[in-house]
């Protein structure tokens, strides 16, 4: 299972801390190199790694849920428009995570078109499976086109590892005899209950990376992406993983732990000991906030105009400078989090209760 | 309950509600546990109606005869749960319109906007149904009309 890229030497001490503030500078208009004319207003979530090597960065874009052209250029518009964006960056950046969820549907036609748009970067790239790209075919095609996951490679002092959170779901098909589209279909609905608790590692990868971290220094950081979020946030919708209590034993004991995570379509933030989890943008379209369990350490992002398809969307930039970290939000618009309750994310839900969906309630194990 | 119970139990309390001459009233009986079954029934149906409307079913759309969306996208792509809806802060001045707005206003707004679908007339069975979803989606928030 999985697959080992190069080695690197062990760092020493590691110092952390965070803080999340507007970048000015980008606002006034001096503009990352390259997109400075694309409108962006950087945030940085910022997490100091003392001993890391050299400096480098690197991109993440995920959730793109590709349809045809010949159903919805929309989608197809976003992300043309954030691979370029990759691209213009050229060697600033090292490498691309992709994080799943290219496809809506997990079509042929939605991958391969992903795949043809993916070709503008040029740039080494590394991906994760989403649901939405898995349950038509099994990963079949998603395995061709991109590789199986997991895997973990170092780079410039930092272990990176890639898991698969997406397609080690209990059997909710068989017993319902569910054709493939229809399994696609259960599992393409965030708020659907007959696809149930899906999101989850393995026992077999959960393996896999405890042998995986083994020969890693304590010290030294890890950073770990998947698409669903290695912690509870929200279960009914999937924002979590569903064993990561057992993944976050494993992860424990290292001193520097970041969780880059997709599916969540937000800004969203958490620590949990010596980790860190960050959520990202999707290219596509943005989720709302969870009617519970969003952490008190997440900024909310600020209400979005439902008008605007290029609206609260958008990817993500992490960059080593020296011993520092940055994550930025690429997010195409003037501001990303809410200053004032009346335009926040979460602060609009303060009279807001739900129940989940009526019409597929049921078990199918 | 089957449209066909439900239509004979109204035709039945309907009738019982005429006096010769008189107007139709209610209330007029205590409520017994079959009746109020029926009327729970009559609800829910329609509520999952909604739900498969709001969730981009075809069967669903056909039977009503709308196209809610021509993108691929359905109203529960940005709304799981119904949430983000808040049904119980209409009516208000809906900021996208620039205009005083109802749930149905704001619906409609969603199906031709974002979805690029066709509007649907404001009593129409569908827009009762996806009202009727989305209202019991968030049943106990608290009302808050007109608030922003």
């Amino acid at each position: 299972m999985g697959k080992e890229k190069e080695e690197s030497p062990q760092g020493a001490s590691v110092s952390l801390t965070r803080r999340t503030f507007l970048n000015k500078s980008l606002a006034a208009g001096a503009g990352v190199a390259g997109a400075g004319a694309l409108n962006f207003f950087d945030t940085f979530t910022t997490i100091g790694v003392a001993h890391a090597q050299q400096s480098f960065s690197f991109a993440w874009v995920s959730d793109t849920h590709l349809y045809p052209k010949t159903l919805n250029t929309r989608f197809v518009d976003k992300a043309t428009r954030a691979f370029k964006e990759v691209a213009a960056m050229g060697q600033k950046l090292d490498f691309m995570i992709f994080g799943g969820d290219l496809a809506q549907l997990g079509d042929p036609v939605e991958l391969q078109l992903g795949n043809d748009l993916l070709k503008e970067i040029k740039i080494k790239k590394h991906f994760i499976p989403g649901e939405h790209d898995w349950y038509l075919d099994m990963g079949a095609l998603w395995n061709k086109l991109f590789g199986a996951s997991p895997w973990r490679f170092d780079h410039k002092g930092v272990r990176f590892i890639g898991l698969d959170t997406v397609g080690n779901a209990p059997d909710y098909w068989s017993a319902k005899k569910m054709s493939p589209k229809d399994r696609m279909g259960a599992m393409s609905a965030l708020d659907g209950s007959l696809a149930g608790p899906w999101a989850g590692i393995g026992h077999k990868q959960l393996q896999w990376l405890q042998t995986a971290v083994s020969d890693w220094s304590k010290a030294n950081p890890l950073i770990v992406f998947t698409h669903t979020p290695l912690w509870e946030c929200y279960a009914p919708w999937n924002f979590w993983t569903r064993d990561w209590r057992e993944a976050q034993e494993i992860l424990q004991p290292f001193k520097n732990v970041t969780n880059i995570h997709g599916h969540v379509h937000q800004p969203l933030y958490n620590e949990m000991g010596n980790m860190r989890f960050i959520g990202q943008l999707a290219t596509s379209w943005p989720w709302p906030y969870a009617p519970t369990g969003v952490p008190p350490l997440t900024k909310a992002m600020i209400r979005v105009d439902p008008g605007d398809p290029f609206d609260g969307v958008g990817w993500g930039q992490i960059g080593w400078t020296g011993n520092r970290v940055d994550h930025q939000y690429k997010m195409w618009r003037k501001q990303v989090y809410a200053t004032a309750e009346v335009d926040s994310g979460t602060g609009d839900n303060r009279n807001q209760v739900l129940q989940p969906r009526i019409a597929d309630r049921g078990w199918p194990y | 309950m089957k449209k066909a119970n439900v239509l004979k139990l109204g035709v039945a309390a309907v009738a019982a509600l005429f006096v010769a001459g008189q107007p139709a009233v209610a209330h007029k009986e205590p409520h017994d546990a079959a009746t109020l079954k029926a009327f729970e029934e009559a609800f829910m149906e329609q509520v999952i109606i909604g739900d498969n409307l709001f969730h981009g079913d075809p069967d669903a759309e056909k039977k009503m005869n709308v196209s809610l969306s021509k993108t691929g996208m359905a109203c529960a792509m940005c709304h799981p749960f119904a949430s983000d809806v808040h049904p119980h802060e209409f009516p208000k001045f809906q900021e996208q319109m620039s205009a005083f707005a109802t749930l149905r206003d704001m619906i409609n707004w969603c199906i031709e906007k974002p979805n690029e679908g066709v509007k649907i007339d404001s009593d129409s069975p569908a827009m009762k149904a996806l009202e009727a979803y989305i209202y019991w989606s968030n049943k106990g928030s608290q009302l808050d009309p007109g608030r922003h």
